[in-house]
């Protein structure tokens, strides 16, 4: 196997402005779509705690949030990530900007459509969007739009050679219509209550890890060889990494539900295969770490680099927390409590929001001709890093409280009238934790107010520098060549 | 016609552009916007874009620009077509030869998207399918619980409003669940959840009668956010309730 360069150049066939302006609106709506999400999540925390201060019940707070975080901050900033890359590796202009005009919008609309659907009580409950089945039908047609419009791209590709970011971007942009067509199935009449619920823990893990965190992790690796010119460490170890997360993305959600009514063989296989969760985020830190040996000093006043190293070490954490659950002993403790809840959290407030703030900041300078402000986005990756991590110990730990009580209680009988567990026994030292979790939400919440200030200061305010626009050769230039 | 409308013009881009970039052009070189312009609607565009001063681009970590001539990719060879002109495009200074950053192998990315779906269908075919098929339960008992109308309309309502997020109706062989009824087995038909921030509900007719239950649910006297639902939705989701009670709970 031959190594050579990929293409990586400026110089394309016709001009790319459309695609950089389709590309930086992606991540400015993402950025809406996040300060949304995150006062939506912190509401969801805080009702956890003061549970008789919303008018919206925890469990639609939950949903609402999920899904203006999923889609319309995760889905659509990715994709943008995307799209910014992929004319970069392929050589060839991004395929049918238009097409992702309407992806975006679509997007837009149904992200908020489906909040305003499961806030006034239309949903049908399902975890984690509980929208109505229509909402489902256009979602899986939109979610094919960035696929076709990446093999669209590839296609016309001067480049025979791909760097491995294509191969995130193109396992995540197959992997998510599959996820989500496979979630809608769960509405269908004949899948039994079980089924349903496992494919609902299926579509979150599934969604976090082989959609957000491949492409995530994909579209960094671009960014750390791209801004410090230095070669990846190992080809080998990201293509571990990748085939890693695609094997994982889905068995660390069987734990959640270990001991339910499903097949005893499914919470063996998911603690065993959840196993390559953190095998793939190791693989990726450890080549990301190798990569920037020696170069750590120049990532000092670089916050997307800095962003995207906390991302993948944040993911690091949170995968080998999501194994050790898998296992019996721990599950027993663990499952069906507030410790997933922090998985989950973290995985999409923060490493899902540190990998795309990585690539949002190293990105939208050069689309749109304008100066980060790098103030803000060093704010955000440190609030975002500090909250996120905050809740994820806390909440992980009021959670693991939480199950070691109702193992307790049971002992002790003391629960057996209420049904409740023993929370009451605890003193109120859960409540505690769960108080803390939710200051440190608020933190995130913060930080996410400061990434939308950050991308959309950038783009209005932002210091006009040098923009990047993928051209053609100069006519003259052409003929000459010829 | 102005220098900007003139560079404008033969550069093939907006004014509002050119002018951004001439800019910060002139901040980089410590020249003046109207002299960029002034040489961009000269037609000087290589010149200004060539000259030794000019810092290496960014973009031009990977690229061609820090390649010896001899070295480079022809523009042949990636298919460019004379079509129009964006910005100056920004040539590096030649200096000695670094192996390129962005480094791939040769491969088909059909290959990829096919092991991708591979790779798909066989988690699925373990993960989804595997659970879905049901099996029988020994005969000792069923968790399928037979509703009445009023509870299984109770029972959208429950899914509706989001209470799944918080209660689970599962009881599951492990010590933390002794005392909340009969192990849930798969052909039950109540709304599993994963999450356990209030009680399990798989039994709580057997615990709490009609009036306890909706006392609960309306918030009176007790911790569980209010819901305020109307007299037969609340008299749904009560039966549903109540009628939420398996075989041996």
């Amino acid at each position: 196997m031959t190594d050579t360069k990929t293409a990586d150049n400026q110089t394309l066939p016709d001009q790319g402005a459309d695609a950089s302006r389709v590309t930086a609106t992606h991540f400015m709506v993402g950025a809406g779509f996040l300060i949304l999400g995150g006062e939506l999540l912190l509401l969801q925390l805080l009702s956890l705690y003061f549970d008789e201060l919303f008018p919206i019940s925890y469990g639609r707070l939950e949903a609402m949030a999920n899904i203006c975080l999923f889609i319309g901050f995760a889905a659509i900033s990715l994709i943008g990530g995307a799209y910014y890359v992929l004319p970069r590796l392929t050589g060839a202009r991004l395929w049918s900007a238009d097409l992702a005009w309407v992806g975006l919008f679509g997007m837009s609309a149904m992200t908020f459509v489906g909040v305003i659907a499961v806030g006034f009580g239309l949903g049908e409950g399902r975890a984690p969007f509980g929208t109505p089945w229509w909402f489902h039908i256009p979602m899986v047609f939109l979610l094919v739009l960035p696929l076709l419009i990446a093999l669209g791209t590839i296609r016309n590709r001067t480049e025979d050679h791909s760097y491995v970011t294509l191969w995130f971007l193109l396992g995540g942009l197959t992997w998510l219509p599959l996820l989500y067509l496979a979630y809608f199935s769960g509405d269908m009449p004949y899948f039994s209550s079980v089924a349903s619920e496992y494919i609902s823990v299926f579509f979150s893990a599934g969604f976090l890890t082989m959609f957000v965190i491949t492409v995530g992790t994909g579209l960094f690796y671009y960014t750390v060889v791209k801004e410090l010119d230095i070669p990846l460490a190992s080809r080998q170890l990201a293509v571990v990494g990748f085939w890693s997360l695609g094997f994982a993305g889905v068995w660390w959600g069987t734990a959640q539900v270990l001991f339910g009514p499903g097949p005893d063989w499914v919470s063996g296989v998911g603690a065993a295969l959840g196993l390559a969760f953190p095998i793939g985020a190791l693989a990726n830190a450890a080549n990301v770490s190798l990569t920037l040996d020696g170069s750590w000093d120049r990532t000092r006043d670089r916050p997307d680099l800095r962003a995207g190293v906390l991302g993948l070490y944040l993911a690091v954490g949170v995968a080998l927390l999501a194994a050790l659950a898998g296992f019996r002993t721990v599950a027993s403790v663990t499952s069906l409590t507030g410790f997933w809840e922090a998985i989950e959290y973290t995985t999409i407030a923060g490493v899902g929001a540190l990998l795309i703030a990585s690539s949002a900041f190293s990105s939208l300078p050069r689309l749109l001709g304008r100066q980060l402000i790098k103030s803000r986005a060093r704010m955000s990756n440190r609030l975002t890093l500090i909250g996120s991590v905050g809740v994820l110990v806390f909440l992980a730990a009021s959670g693991a409280l939480s199950g070691y009580s109702w193992v307790g209680g049971s002992n002790s009988a003391a629960y057996i009238d209420a049904g409740e567990g023993w929370a009451a026994g605890l003193d109120g030292v859960g409540d505690t934790l769960l108080l803390i979790a939710v200051i440190f939400g608020v933190i995130t919440f913060v930080g996410q107010l400061t990434y939308g200030a950050a991308v959309i200061g950038t783009a209005a305010t932002g210091k006009a520098v040098e923009q990047e626009v993928l051209v053609s050769k100069p006519a003259n230039e052409a003929e000459e060549d010829e | 016609m102005s220098d900007l409308a003139a560079a404008a013009a033969a550069l093939g881009l907006p004014e509002a552009l050119v002018q951004r970039s001439a800019e910060a052009r002139a901040a980089e070189t410590g020249s003046s916007p109207d002299a960029v312009l002034a040489a961009w609607a000269g037609g000087e565009v290589a010149a200004a874009t060539t000259a030794p001063t000019e810092p290496p681009s960014v973009e031009s970590a990977a690229e061609p620009a820090s390649i010896p001539e001899d070295a480079k990719p022809t523009p042949s060879a990636m298919t460019v077509e004379a079509a129009a002109v964006a910005q100056p495009v920004v040539v590096a200074p030649v200096g000695p030869y670094k192996p390129p950053v962005l480094i791939g192998a040769r491969d088909n990315p059909a290959r990829i998207v096919t092991g991708a779906i591979a790779l798909f269908l066989l988690v699925m075919m373990v993960g989804l399918v595997g659970p879905a098929i049901s099996f029988d339960s020994t005969g000792a008992r069923s968790s399928e619980i037979e509703f009445s109308g009023a509870a299984e309309h109770g029972q959208e309502l429950y899914t509706s409003l989001g209470c799944a997020a918080c209660h689970t109706q599962m009881v599951r062989p492990v010590i933390a669940d002794v005392g909340l009824g009969a192990v849930s087995l798969n052909d039950s038909n109540q709304i599993l959840g994963t999450r356990r921030f209030g009680p399990d509900l798989s039994n709580v007719g057997s615990r709490l009668d009609a009036a306890q239950i909706e006392a609960v649910i309306a918030g009176d006297g007790t911790d569980h956010a209010p819901h305020n639902l109307n007299d037969t939705d609340m008299a749904d989701l009560v039966s549903y309730m109540t009628e939420s009670r398996t075989a041996e709970g």
